[in-house]
């Protein structure tokens, strides 16, 4: 068996000394994290990828890929114990989790969402192993007519699927793509919109921009609603759930990661979506809907399981096409720019050890995040009494250092600086900044993708139809608009987002 | 009198409006091309004109269709952390690294109203050796620790 043998080059590349120990130290941060609220897996990835240039390209990817999946672990601790989402993939978690707390269930919400996320995880990467292989051979036939209809694909699900206002999130998309062209044109040499500042010209980099929106953006919008809260933790007297608790448990775990395996491979989808879509779900099928509000453990093993599936299924398109399809895996392809490494169809055959030693790694965090979660979860509850007003000024000074020392350059700082007041203007005008980011990070790729299109086709723009895979992708489009434009949907999805 | 009935979109409207018409003017001078040999140009003014409609459409709908209210802003944590940010960007090549996280620490300390003197000096000193450990010792940036030439 081929996959056999791929999981075996995986796991000797992943399971050496150093690498575990990078993703012990992701898994850990992750939990940290996810725990805290306040502070997301977006701006930490941010705020450590400068520290990955000095490690090996596998260390580091196998590190920040902790990072992300073990937030979902973390998050669902404070989710349940506190009633505070220590991250927006456990916004729903709250709701079912914190009312078992309450009765005196905390324990067993607490294992149910781990071993829930544990199973989750599991699926998701070998998922992943199965049909990453598949699709990037498949994408070998794609030339650049594809790569654009997909990415204008990727951009029209990220609208559809955007909270809030579609016409928003479209401008938020053009803004970002915009933003993206600054630097020079590598066609033509001209430098765009730089201002004649020298930083400018290799592009706006990533981090920075990632920083500002989402780490400064979120600590802004804290304080401004007060900071600090008085937190009054749950008491948890067994980690045990009961029988009962374990049969009403797995076919909402089942299902949780069914639809957060399918919703993490969309563009915009990833972790939050999924665990949204997973509650919903349980709402309406499960046998003791009448119980939800008053801490159904469904409400937990479901988006539990979901937000962690799709955390694992949204690395797909990157690992095979090369397209991020959330901001954290936007931040992964910076992390392997980064290393020298072009994310693509190549990746698979051409670095083996690479790819198949961070799906074992994944594996392995997965476990990880289990012993970490569950006999040490009094550490992380203590954690909990580390206050706002300590906490934030950390983040501060590590993103600027972080961030200056990407370049050494002050103008990176002084630019962090205004995509955070522009982050913070986002907030407060509810325009999201995760569409945002995907157009900025696409923009130059689709550029390049579309101009070169062009020139094959000598200017007839009828090419992205008369080629038959991009036909598909562009009709797969239009189906997603005509989604938004059918009243019915509009209104699940309004009545999704409200939850 | 015309009220604007969705502050929200109305502002982030007129945002996206200024932002386009800005980028249409800068952008004016970039080769445009044709569709067959794009040039330089031909992507950012496309993009700028559907930024700008857009936004006008936005700001011209929140005058007509009601939408929620901005939050109300304090303006103390957003100067206090802007600021942070400026200073670090200012100090960090004159004086180094240890000084700058210290003084970026109170500076960014004072957004939040619950700030506390000791706590936060104690909180200074012990970021700025954080630093210096993890970003010169352990990961070697050529990073200045300390710079009193100014």
């Amino acid at each position: 068996m081929d996959i056999i043998n791929n999981l075996g080059i995986g796991l000797a590349a992943s399971a050496t000394p150093i690498n575990l120990l990078f993703c012990l130290f992701g898994c850990l941060i992750g939990t940290l994290i996810g725990v805290l609220p306040g502070i997301g897996p977006i701006a930490t990835i941010a705020m450590l990828l400068p520290i990955t240039f000095s490690l090996s390209p596998l260390g580091a990817l196998i590190m920040l890929a902790g990072i992300y999946y073990g937030a979902q672990y973390g998050g669902s601790t404070t989710a349940i114990l506190v009633n505070l989402p220590g991250e927006s993939s456990s916004v729903v978690t709250c709701i079912e989790g914190y009312k078992m707390a309450q009765r005196g269930r905390a324990g067993a919400a607490l294992s149910v969402a781990a071993i829930g996320s544990f199973f989750a995880g599991c699926v998701g990467t070998l998922l992943i192993a199965a049909f990453a292989p598949i699709l990037a051979k498949f994408a070998e036939q794609f030339r650049s007519p594809e790569y654009f209809s997909l990415m204008l694909f990727g951009l029209v699900a990220a609208v559809v699927l955007a909270h809030g206002s579609v016409v928003k999130a479209v401008a938020m998309i053009v803004l970002g793509l915009m933003i993206g062209l600054i630097g020079t044109d590598t066609q033509s040499g001209v430098a765009r919109f730089t201002f004649g500042v020298p930083e400018l010209y290799d592009g706006v980099d990533f981090v920075p921009v990632a920083m500002g929106l989402f780490g400064f953006a979120e600590i802004m919008s804290n304080l401004d609603r007060g900071g600090d809260k008085p937190k009054t933790t749950a008491k948890i007297t067994s980690l045990w759930p009961t029988r009962e608790e374990i049969r009403r448990a797995i076919p909402a775990a089942l299902r949780g990661t069914a639809i957060g395996s399918f919703l993490g491979l969309l563009p915009g989808g990833g972790a939050v979506l999924s665990s949204f879509a997973a509650y919903t779900l349980e709402k309406k099928v499960s046998k003791y809907r009448r119980e939800f509000g008053t801490g159904a453990i469904e409400g937990v093993a479901g988006p539990e399981s979901a937000n962690n599936a799709g955390a694992q299924t949204s690395f797909i398109p990157l690992l095979t096409l090369g397209i991020p399809s959330t901001p954290v895996m936007a931040l992964m392809m910076g992390a392997m720019t980064i290393q020298g490494i072009a994310p693509g169809t190549a990746i698979i055959s051409d670095r083996p050890e690479l790819f198949w030693g961070m799906i074992t790694s994944m594996w392995i965090g997965n476990l990880m995040l289990v012993v970490i979660n569950l006999p040490l979860i009094g550490i992380w509850v203590s954690l909990l009494k580390v206050p706002y007003r300590i906490l934030f000024p950390c983040i501060l000074v590590f993103c600027c250092v972080g961030a200056f020392s990407i370049a050494n350059s002050p103008f990176l700082i002084f630019m962090m600086a205004g995509f955070a007041v522009l982050g913070y203007a986002f907030n407060k005008l509810g325009c999201e900044g995760a569409p945002f980011l995907l157009g900025f990070v696409l923009g130059p790729l689709m550029e390049e993708n579309l101009r070169r299109s062009m020139v094959l086709s000598f200017g007839d723009p009828t090419i992205f139809v008369q080629r038959p895979i991009s036909l598909a992708i562009l009709v797969l489009s239009l189906g997603l608009v005509a989604l938004i434009v059918l009243p019915q949907f509009r209104q699940t999805r309004e009545e999704a987002f409200q939850e | 009198m015309v009220r604007v009935k969705n502050p929200q979109d109305f502002w982030a409207g007129l945002l996206f409006l200024v932002v386009g018409l800005i980028a249409i003017y800068l952008g004016r001078n970039y080769t445009f091309g044709t569709a067959t040999k794009m040039g330089p140009g031909y992507l950012p003014t496309v993009l700028s004109w559907i930024m700008a409609g857009i936004g006008a459409f936005l700001a011209l709908r929140a005058l007509i269709e009601a939408g929620p209210e901005i939050e109300a802003s304090l303006w103390r944590p957003q100067a206090f952390i802007v600021a942070a940010i400026v200073i670090f960007g200012l100090l960090i090549e004159r004086t180094g690294l240890a000084p700058s996280v210290v003084v970026v620490t109170v500076v960014a300390a004072l957004a939040s109203r619950e700030m506390r003197w000791v706590e936060t000096a104690i909180l200074a000193v012990g970021l700025a050796i954080l630093c210096v450990l993890l970003f010169v010792k352990v990961l070697g940036q050529p990073l200045t620790i300390f710079n009193w030439g100014l």
